[in-house]
């Protein structure tokens, strides 16, 4: 598939060492297009949108942000922690703005699921539907991340 | 085969006369000559017209804050306008409120250079320096923090407040193949004006740190740019709190140094927040200042003590302790250095405590 100039520097973006060290598109040999229009697919199929995710990330991200180098236990199921860093980071995608750099770790203790995210992530999720190539250091299936955090 | 010849004679000729006609159109018309920029109505360059105003400042050692390197895409470069630049551009507006737009503020890596210009910009951004440096030390603090020393070669000399910080650039590597900046607050006595340490903490897929810990070694040379930030002591003789865990350790690590150099009597008190006794570093160096310095108390907080630390100190959220070492809260300063949601909620419990929200001050990592 050609891509058109935009496109071809949104890919430019997600290539390992530009944003991020291992990028945005793991060992995925699928089209961008592609890689998001199989998880809003798999998203339908589960009865979720990508705005029901990227609000409840943002539910955990909110409520675990004030903490001191502590985790914080949500509805005695979950269990969220929030490391920040210094700095700010990018979208691929050319939205204007930055990013917090951190990182939100998720354990659904009851099921025993873990995962973890970023505020660059619940941004890519709810405004393109993309949840990061497979292989990707931040990639979790869609069907994971709905069991973990619902 | 006359006749393909011909036709292949006819395209390169064209061809010919096209590139000719470009390189005129780009002389005449992107040549845009010498152009003098004005800074502050005291300082003037001249540069070669046609490149962005950030690097035109950059080359000419004034630099413009940038978290994106140029590209448009951080809103971090701004410059207030005062002649020149041209119609703001549509790249600008999203990162522009009214307010800036009505003062003529402006991205200056999005301003191509095609006629002179005036700008006013922050005074100590004239104090801000792009140093060569070499790696003398590399110590492991913790499992993930490690403390860079570095020695300035050109220029060898360094002016900074405690508390500010520098842009590290790593080279390519393995998989970055360009150079990266990133923001590390200096952990050295100002004082010391040859040398910088930096304490910087690992990131998982951080660019710059995975160079740090993986790759950087003791010989290497380095740019740095700064200094930066305006969270530093405040000149007075009122009491001091100072919270922060982690790499935020960095900028209390220099000030405690200032006023331990510089022998201040003030009442200081040090939290630092940290999960595990493995995320201590630099305790008994904390230690020594509390027989070095005439009124200052160390307290190491866990949050998350494992079993086998042995721990017997204190346990838990970091504000909750404050009150039993708060001793005139009108008349105490907070130094805080975290992340955006801890520096908040901080304050909010400080401000509970009757210590004045001016002086709360803060360097945020977000």
């Amino acid at each position: 598939m050609k891509l058109d100039p935009f496109e071809q520097k949104i890919i430019d973006k997600m290539q390992p060492g530009v944003l991020s060290l291992s990028g945005f598109l793991g060992k995925d040999n699928r089209h961008l297009h592609e890689i998001i229009e199989d998880d809003f697919n798999k998203l339908k199929s589960l009865n979720k949108t990508q705005e029901d995710i990227a609000d409840r990330l943002s539910f955990f991200t909110d409520k675990s942000k004030d903490m001191i180098e502590d985790y914080i236990i949500i509805d005695d199921k979950y269990q969220v922690f929030q490391e920040v860093y210094r700095g700010l980071v990018l979208c691929p995608f050319n939205h204007k703005g930055t990013f917090k750099k951190a990182i939100i770790k998720l354990i659904n203790i009851e099921k025993n699921i873990e995962i973890q995210w970023t505020p660059l992530n619940i941004h890519m999720i709810k405004e393109h539907c993309f949840f990061e190539g497979k292989g990707s250091h931040y990639r979790f299936e869609p069907e994971i991340i709905i069991n973990a955090i619902f | 085969m006359i006749i393909i010849l011909w036709n292949v004679v006819t395209v390169v000729i064209i061809s010919l006369i096209l590139t000719i006609l470009l390189i005129l159109a780009e002389y005449f018309f992107a040549n845009y000559g010498d152009c003098k920029i004005t800074i502050n109505n005291k300082k003037e360059i001249i540069v070669k017209g046609g490149g962005n105003l950030l690097s035109a400042l950059a080359e000419n050692k004034v630099f413009i804050p940038s978290a994106c390197g140029g590209r448009g895409s951080c809103g971090f470069c701004k410059v207030k306008v005062l002649d020149g630049g041209g119609p703001l551009l549509p790249t600008e507006k999203p990162y522009l409120n009214d307010s800036e737009i009505k003062d003529n503020v402006r991205l200056s890596c999005q301003i191509k250079i095609r006629q002179d210009i005036s700008i006013n910009i922050p005074e100590e951004l004239f104090n801000i320096k792009k140093f060569k440096a070499k790696i003398i030390e590399i110590i492991n603090y913790t499992y993930d923090i490690k403390g860079v020393t570095f020695k300035l070669i050109e220029p060898d000399y360094i002016e900074f407040k405690a508390g500010q910080y520098m842009q590290l650039e790593a080279p390519g590597y393995a998989k970055s193949k360009q150079s990266v900046s990133r923001a590390y607050s200096i952990s050295s006595i100002p004082e010391q004006h040859n040398t910088i340490q930096l304490i910087i903490r690992k990131v998982p897929e951080g660019i710059c740190t995975t160079w740090v810990h993986e790759y950087m070694k003791e010989g290497d040379i380095v740019n740095l740019t700064g200094p930066f930030g305006d969270f530093y002591i405040r000149d007075t003789d009122a009491d001091m709190i100072f919270i922060a865990g982690g790499s935020g350790k960095a900028p209390i690590k220099s000030m405690l140094e200032y006023l331990d150099n510089n022998k201040s009597k003030r009442k200081m008190t040090y939290f630092f927040g940290a999960r595990t006794k493995k995320d201590l570093y630099l305790t008994e160096y904390m230690q020594e200042f509390e027989k070095s310095l005439e009124d200052f108390t160390y307290v190491p907080i866990l949050s998350a003590p494992e079993d086998n630390d042995d721990w017997s100190g204190k346990k838990g959220y970091i504000p909750t302790y404050i009150k039993d070492y708060l001793r005139d809260s009108a008349n105490t300063e907070a130094y805080l250095c975290g992340s955006p949601g801890m520096i908040a909620a901080v304050e909010k419990e400080l401000i509970a405590l009757k210590i004045p929200k001016e002086k709360i001050y803060y360097d945020s990592f977000g």
